[in-house]
């Protein structure tokens, strides 16, 4: 085995898995070096997660080989992987949430095989938490030790797994679709903590389908297309970006495409006042927004600012503490039925929150018109039409497979976010309050789902697109308000969006002026 | 009613509560591990009776000793099998929870019915004698009522602060934690879901088979059917109200057993205008709202009752 300065230290070599009928993985080689962060891209389902497990020791290949520093590493469960020093933070975080950070420090440990302690080994929550604190000063990160991590922000508690991954010994670094869930500014801490690492001599195999943040923080890149490597290893530096995006969905570029803007009409949706105070989050402080027909406006901020409330609030699910909510003159507020009734629609960010998925794929596309005559008589309901609708209805937004029996949870998460947006959008709605509509979603599927709002707009209905995509603000959006705090501490026409203005008004440094409750910059 | 103001009668109830809190400290114990590991018991009463049957019938050949560990092993005999059907089998925990208590019931009552010829003599065995604390059981009220009591109720007493600190103080602790609260995360972050769940759940078998040893074994002497009387349920109320707490637990079934005492203490010395059915359950209904009152946050283990499949 070569031992220089680029040898491998972690080696596949023709892994395959199959799960049922899916291929995920095909005769997969992949390798990572000393001192590098090897991006691993690819659509969703392109076999990205799969090869991660496999790495960390959740999963067994069906065939092939793992070497890790030239041994052969087999690990049969995921302690095999921490003891040989492989650390996985995975897209939806691992540590516990019940517990303190120090807590999940020594949850899962894995500890030296010689020596067996005996049983039970005393937590000695000092000491756990004196090292919590030591780590998190020499990254410079602000990782509090004793705090339950459920009440920690999501960029917090990915931190603290990297920093648990770190006083565990990790030799080599997994972490995937780390960004998926931050903003531009958390995004930024992240990647300068990856830099640092790779630095100190920890690599660092990164997963993500955002080609545009690679530039700056990856060395070399492989692209996975259905389970097979379509590129192997290259060097970020010489890659054609706009190529890759190719290589990676196989057709047409998705990079810079240009909305035309639609026309905005009349105030549809008009909040006053919105104030929320809850136990986790910022909660809302005073908004007020008008949206008018035709009119999408994108608000953006950290995760956490207020996104989650704001949409609860707008789509009748929540009831402020004060203010009020109209939808073309109605008063919807507090009410998800009246909301419903005067054709508000909702894309909620956990798709979960949006779709029965133990029930059939009709079920669920008929949700908000179960009482209809069409498809039920004498309160029996009347399958034949309900397929039917369900099959022409879910054709007509592309989910695939088409099937009205199937269980939704049986679907990818783009298609069971195409099944939530059949059902809402089915008639064009008034309003559409979309929550990180693309959020996790391959480039292909995000497509659709812009196109969906977009579409909506056009058809007259106003629209609130709440998004961390920044590019997606930029290419829907008429204006953006900016969320800090719960508060919009800044309007503008998105043409006006810079990376300054926008950093600015999300690190909370802008305060807005006065009690401006009027849209600016509404094109028409 | 003069009595109630007799010193001698407090004493003799707050002992006597005491001793009828012994088994239902034991049990919801266990119970307490289990349950924060996530795994529902139901067949609580099941470990218990069997635990009872088995821990006198074993004193009466043997010594009071191997019988108690007897009825503790029987216990965890029963736990195994929860233990391969739920946690291993993945069957749902009620079923399979309320299927062992009713084996529990119905086998013991078998087998005493076989072992126990109709007007026959039961099987017996002596009580075991208080043990007092030289000088500290002669302080006035204070040692006849608290600390005058037989070495079950000391054993029952001293397992309070150890499953306190397994729960708080050590690894496994933490692992139980997080095994109950979110498994799946557990799981990624390399914990043995299934074998932690494994554990706990024989844990709490072999303490609700020593709660149901206790009361044949240490406290009555003798077996009949269905000799526990709902304590195990009793046992899954008290862990509720007192919000899975090693501490919350000993209380609770302290106010419990007080209240049991207090109703049978108090029918013997009120005449006969006050039904002796209304005086058992005035002490219940106490203890109830002393519980619901004094135990407010609620945090219950996220995935108590649900099984946990590991993805391979």
């Amino acid at each position: 085995m070569n031992d220089g300065p680029s040898a491998p230290v972690f080696e596949v070599r023709g892994v395959s898995r199959r799960f049922g009928a899916t291929q995920a993985l095909d005769e997969v080689d992949f390798d990572l070096r000393r001192g590098e962060i090897h991006a691993l891209v690819g659509e969703n389902g392109a076999g990205k997660t799969t090869l991660a497990k496999i790495t960390a020791g959740t999963l067994r290949p069906d065939a092939g080989e793992l070497r890790l520093f030239g041994d052969i590493y087999s690990p049969r469960r995921r302690a095999d992987g921490s003891a040989a020093g492989v650390a996985h933070v995975r897209q939806q975080l691992s540590l516990v949430r019940g517990l303190s950070v120090a807590q999940n420090i020594e949850l899962g440990r894995p500890r030296p095989q010689a020596g067996r302690r005996p049983w039970p080994r005393r937590f000695k929550s000092a000491s756990a938490r004196a090292e919590v604190e030591r780590l998190a000063e020499e990254l410079d990160l602000n990782v509090p030790a004793e705090e339950l991590v459920e009440d920690l922000p999501l960029a917090v508690r990915q931190q603290a797994e990297i920093l648990i991954s770190l006083a565990w010994g990790a030799r080599i670094l997994v972490l995937d679709e780390p960004s998926s869930a931050l903003g531009p500014l958390e995004t930024e801490v992240l990647v300068r903590l990856c830099l640092r690492l790779r630095d100190e001599g920890t690599p660092i195999i990164y997963i993500s389908h955002r080609l545009g943040e690679l530039a700056e923080l990856a060395d070399r890149l492989t692209v996975l297309r259905q389970g097979r490597v379509v590129v192997a290893g290259a060097d970020v530096a010489d890659a054609d970006m706009h190529q890759l995006a190719e290589l990676m969905i196989g057709d047409i570029s998705l990079l810079e495409v240009q909305r035309p803007r639609t026309r905005a009409g009349e105030v549809r949706l008009d909040a006053v006042g919105l104030k929320l105070s809850v136990e986790h989050g910022a909660g809302l402080k005073d908004i007020s927004l008008q949206v008018r027909g035709g009119e999408i406006a994108g608000v953006v901020g950290v995760a956490g600012n207020g996104q989650e409330e704001l949409a609860g609030v707008l789509s009748g699910q929540v009831r402020p503490d004060s203010g009020t909510v109209l939808i073309d003159g109605s008063d919807v507020t507090g009410s998800t039925a009246r909301a419903v009734a005067n054709g508000a629609a909702l894309l909620p960010e956990d798709r979960s929150a949006g779709l029965a998925t133990s029930f059939s794929l009709a079920e669920n596309v008929i949700a908000r018109r179960v009482g209809d005559p069409v498809f039920a008589s004498w309160g029996v309901r009347r399958m034949r039409p309900v397929r039917r609708h369900a099959r022409s209805l879910s054709e007509r937004f592309e989910v695939n497979p088409p099937e009205p029996d199937l269980p939704a949870r049986s679907l990818s998460g783009g298609n069971q976010q195409k099944l939530m947006a059949a059902r809402e959008l089915e008639i064009d709605p008034a309003v559409l309050v979309a929550s990180g509509p693309t959020k996790g979603l391959d480039p292909h599927a995000s497509r659709a789902m812009r196109d969906r709002c977009w579409e909506t707009a056009r058809r007259g209905g106003a629209v609130v697109l709440i998004s961390a995509d920044l590019d997606e603000i930029a290419e829907l959006a008429h204006r953006v308000l900016v969320l800090s705090g719960g508060r919009i501490i800044d309007r503008f026409p998105t043409e006006e969006m810079t990376s300054a203005r926008l950093g600015a008004a999300m690190a909370g440094l802008r305060i807005e002026e006065g009690d401006d409750v009027s849209p600016q910059g509404v094109d028409s | 009613m003069s009595k109630l103001g007799e010193i001698t009668f407090w004493t003799a109830t707050i002992s006597g509560g005491l001793r009828l809190a012994t088994p239902l400290v034991l049990a919801s114990l266990g119970e307490t591990i289990s349950q924060r590991a996530g795994v529902l018991n139901i067949g609580l009463e099941g470990f218990m009776i069997t635990g009872a049957l088995t821990s006198l019938y074993v004193a009466v050949e043997t010594s009071l000793v191997v019988g108690l560990l007897a009825g503790a092993l029987a216990g965890a005999g029963l736990a195994l099998l929860m233990t391969a059907l739920c946690v291993r089998l993945n069957a749902n925990q009620v079923v399979v929870g309320f299927g062992i208590t009713i084996l529990g019931i119905g086998l013991t009552g078998y087998i005493f019915r076989l072992t126990t010829p109709l007007g026959g003599e039961r099987r017996q065995i002596d009580i075991a004698e208080e043990i007092r604390i030289p000088g500290l059981s002669d302080i006035p009220f204070v040692g006849e009522a608290f600390l005058s009591n037989s070495a079950i109720t000391w054993l029952a007493i001293g397992i309070v602060p150890v499953v306190w600190w397994l729960a708080q103080r050590t690894v496994f602790g933490l692992e139980v934690r997080s095994v109950g609260e979110d498994p799946d995360a557990a799981y990624a972050r390399g914990v043995n879901v299934l074998r932690v769940r494994s554990v706990a759940t024989l844990i709490s078998g072999f303490l609700g088979g020593l709660g149901g040893a206790a009361i044949t074994t240490a406290m009555v002497g003798v077996f009949e059917p269905a000799i526990t009387a709902g304590r195990g349920f009793i046992a899954l109320i008290v862990i509720i109200m007192v919000r899975w707490s090693a501490w919350g637990v000993a209380v609770g079934s302290f106010i419990f057993g007080f209240s049991e005492a207090l109703g049978t203490n108090l029918r013997n010395i009120v005449s006969d205008e006050v039904p002796t059915e209304a005086l058992a359950a005035i002490p219940f209904l106490v203890a109830l709202i002393i519980l619901v009152v004094g135990a407010r946050r609620a945090r219950m283990p996220k995935s108590l009752g649900f099984n946990y499949i590991p993805d391979r």
